[in-house]
């Protein structure tokens, strides 16, 4: 599904991203751990083409991103098949819940108005936010957001969905519900990818878990594996971090 | 202003003693009397200050090229003698000549007012007025080709340039034309030579210096004489007396055709002004004329009030398209056109719209001949686009950079993700200003009556100096600005309520 090979990413001259390789295949749900700064939100950000790398390739289905600036029409096929959950949302300020998720579909995929609004009716009950359709995103809460945010990002019918720290600003019990949603979208087959904190989100989520750390994959395994023992011992402070958190 | 003195006021600036001690005798006998009278007044001061407007001026009175600050012309020599003749210094004070009457009224910076100051029934209503001391004509030009133009009755509906409030303008509306107004002597033949005139109606003086040196434009012919006197202020009934006999004395002499020879302005008609007598000064003064506000005027204001909606609308629909993307060529653009829009922002904002106006209509004639309406609005569009650019640039920036991230994470394009999240978001925090840009453009599109178009402020200049007031047609012209612009700001406070929600 997504191939990324010997990735390099710096800015200025700090290297973020080092000769990253990772594989996520279809149906796949992956937690991107490690510590604040280790380049998780880069190196999400560079599978959809939302960041340039200096050298590596990012391979998508069928098309590849290369270093440098990307070719437009790549970059789009791209961004069509991969959908992107910010860790801040950045719902659309001037547009209702409603016209969040219609948005993309009527002006990008050129679905008509009734169809795309009927589409987007159906993913704001999945997400639970059926009854505030007509809320702009100043009147919801952040746990609202994230919700229309997913709901706008599966409106285009990605095959994969990249998540960045979802569960950062809910509430504990607000986790779960996240929790149960996206598990209900790993039954349906979604390939997804999360950067997270939370080891119990991950574990729950996960079939494989990925720990950056320098700008390096550090460790690679099924969750349960990595994070009961873990073989690196940057990993196990890490972990020891987190699980004070 | 005041001068050194011309070359040709020395002679009266060395004065005869015996003139200092009568003068003095004048100062101690108004000290002793109750108030002067404006003969006195002068006497006292010892100089007679004249009214004159020195831009165009040849060859009534202009500024000496080899000598700035003193002046010359027919009537810097004329003045020069009247000095003479009533025993003082005469001092040029430079006034626009559009406003000569009124400042003369108002009691301005200057005793008379003598700068090609035709008797018409409107100005012998509001001022005193000498005795004449030139016999004009008014010259009809026309262009060389165009045998169309072939007296007065020709040109009823046609556009014919003059300076507004004159004897040619009254004539002109009383024919039926449409009388473009000027504010220089040069401005209508260049426009009659670009074919944005008919025809130009001048007096003879004016179309001599300024149109019958252009190859491309003929003489049609004279449709009408008419005088020049001295404006005394109203009561001033002993001045102008002094004046009238002191113009008597330099025309009977013979001094006043040889000044005219010498400027080239003499014919054999000038010699009715030597013959010149008491009752025919009564005669060509005996018509008054006062105009009231009536409801004429209200039509006229009204559609000068049109016009400036028109140009301020059509600007504006300029302004915002080009302002739009001159902001997205400098904050997205290649290097080359970010610099390109920067230097067209910073040429438009710090140059005056005065001179942008003049240049596009004037400077480019040659290359780009635009009727007064479409330069008009076109200037002011691109002059203003350059402060919309800076509006919506500063609404862009304004927008968070997630926002336009999300609309790329989607699939948008580039420009896709402008327009439909971007600019929209935008566009609200832009909204004041350009609200304001709107509401400054109603105001300066009163500039664009440098380029002969009459909006409201033009029409209210107009209409003042015809009724003798400022204040009706100012509280007038004032109204209907308010009335264009007051709708405009409550639309506009609506409006950001309303996306204030969103
Ligand atoms: N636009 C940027 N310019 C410079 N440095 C950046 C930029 N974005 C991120 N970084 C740096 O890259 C490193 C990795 O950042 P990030 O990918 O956000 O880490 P993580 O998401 O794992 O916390 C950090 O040290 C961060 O300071
Ligand atoms: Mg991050």
């Amino acid at each position: 599904m997504i191939e990324v090979r010997e990735l390099t990413k710096r800015y200025a001259d700090r290297t973020v991203l080092e000769g990253v390789s990772a594989t996520f295949s279809k149906g796949e749900v992956v937690a991107l751990l490690g510590p604040s700064g280790g380049g998780k939100s880069t190196l999400l950000r560079c599978l959809n083409g939302l960041e340039s790398f200096d050298s590596g390739t990012v391979r998508v289905g069928e098309h590849s991103l290369e270093p440098g600036r990307a070719r437009t029409a790549q970059l789009w096929s791209i961004r069509r098949r991969v959908g992107f959950v910010f860790q801040q949302w950045h719902l659309f300020a001037h547009r209702t819940a409603l016209g969040n998720v219609i948005e993309a579909p009527v002006h990008v995929k050129g679905l008509s108005m009734k169809e795309a609004t009927e589409r987007a009716r159906e993913l704001l009950a999945k997400v639970g936010m059926s009854h505030r359709e007509g809320a702009y995103p100043s009147e919801m809460s952040g746990g609202e957001q994230q919700r229309v945010a997913i709901a706008r990002a599966l409106a285009m019918e990605p095959e994969v969905l990249l998540m960045d720290e979802p569960t950062s600003a809910l509430d504990p019990e607000r986790v779960g519900e996240l929790v149960a949603l996206l598990e209900r979208l790993r039954a349906e087959g979604l390939t997804m990818v999360t950067v997270t904190h939370e080891m119990r989100f991950a574990q729950a989520l996960a079939s494989r878990v990925l720990v950056l750390h320098g700008g390096h994959i550090i460790e690679e395994g099924a969750p349960a594996e990595v994070l009961s023992n873990p073989r690196h011992e940057r990993t196990r402070a890490f972990l020891g971090l987190g699980q004070a958190a | 202003m005041s001068a050194e003195p011309p070359p040709r006021t020395r002679r009266s600036s060395s004065l005869p003693s015996g003139y200092l001690a009568l003068a003095a005798l004048a100062l101690l006998v108004s000290c002793g009397g109750k108030e002067g009278s404006a003969l006195e007044r002068v006497r006292q001061a010892g100089v007679l200050r004249w009214g004159a407007d020195a831009q165009g001026g040849e060859p009534y009175a202009m500024e000496d090229p080899e000598h700035p600050g003193q002046y010359r012309g027919f009537e810097v020599e004329l003045a020069d003698a009247l000095g003479r003749e009533l025993g003082v210094r005469a001092e040029f004070v430079q006034n626009d000549w559009s406003s000569l009457i009124p400042t003369l009224e108002r009691g301005g910076s200057f005793d008379i007012a003598m700068n090609g100051v035709e008797i018409t029934p409107a100005r012998a209503g509001r001022v005193l007025l000498s005795r004449p001391y030139y016999l004009f004509s008014l010259r009809l030009m026309a262009r060389r080709d165009d045998s169309s133009v072939t007296g007065l009755e020709s040109l009823r509906g046609r556009r014919v340039g003059t300076l507004s409030n004159s004897q040619a303008w009254d004539l002109l509306l009383s024919s039926g034309a449409q009388a473009i107004p000027y504010e220089g002597v040069q401005e209508p033949y260049i426009d009659l030579e670009q074919g944005r005139l008919d025809a130009v109606l001048m007096d003879d003086i004016i179309a001599q210096r300024y149109g019958m040196t252009r190859p491309g434009l003929q003489v049609v012919g004279d449709v009408g004489e008419g005088y020049y006197a001295i404006a005394v202020r109203p009561g001033e009934e002993e001045l102008r007396r002094a004046l009238d006999e002191a113009l008597d004395r330099i025309a009977r002499s013979g001094e006043l055709r040889a000044l005219f020879r010498r400027w080239g302005i003499d014919g054999a008609a000038q010699q009715r002004m030597v013959e010149w007598t008491e009752a025919q000064t009564r005669e060509v003064l005996a018509e008054t004329r006062t105009t009231r506000l009536g409801w004429s005027q209200l039509v006229l204001f009204l559609q000068a009030a049109l016009v400036t909606l028109l140009v301020s609308v059509g600007a504006m629909a300029l302004a915002i398209p080009l302002g739009m993307a001159l902001a997205l060529g400098r904050l997205y653009g290649p290097r080359w056109l970010g610099g390109m829009t920067t230097a067209y922002v910073e040429l438009l904002r710090g140059t005056p719209v005065l001179l942008q106006l003049y240049v596009l209509y004037f400077g480019l004639a040659s290359v780009l001949r635009l009727d007064p309406l479409s330069a008009a609005i076109l200037g002011l569009g691109l002059n203003y686009a350059a402060y919309e650019a800076e509006v919506y640039r500063a609404g862009i920036l304004a927008v968070p950079k997630g926002q336009l991230e999300a609309a790329l994470a989607l699939g948008m394009s580039g420009p896709l993700a402008l327009r439909r999240v971007v600019i929209p978001q935008a566009f609200r925090v832009a909204l004041p200003g350009v609200t304001n840009d709107f509401i400054a453009l109603l105001k300066d599109s009163s500039l664009v009556s440098v380029i002969s178009v009459v909006e409201l402020t033009k029409r209210m200049t107009i209409t003042a100096v015809d009724v003798r007031s400022w204040l009706v047609p100012g509280a007038l012209c004032a109204a209907l600005y308010l009335g264009m612009s007051y709708p405009l700001s409550r639309l506009a406070r609506r409006l950001e309520a309303k996306l204030e929600r969103a």
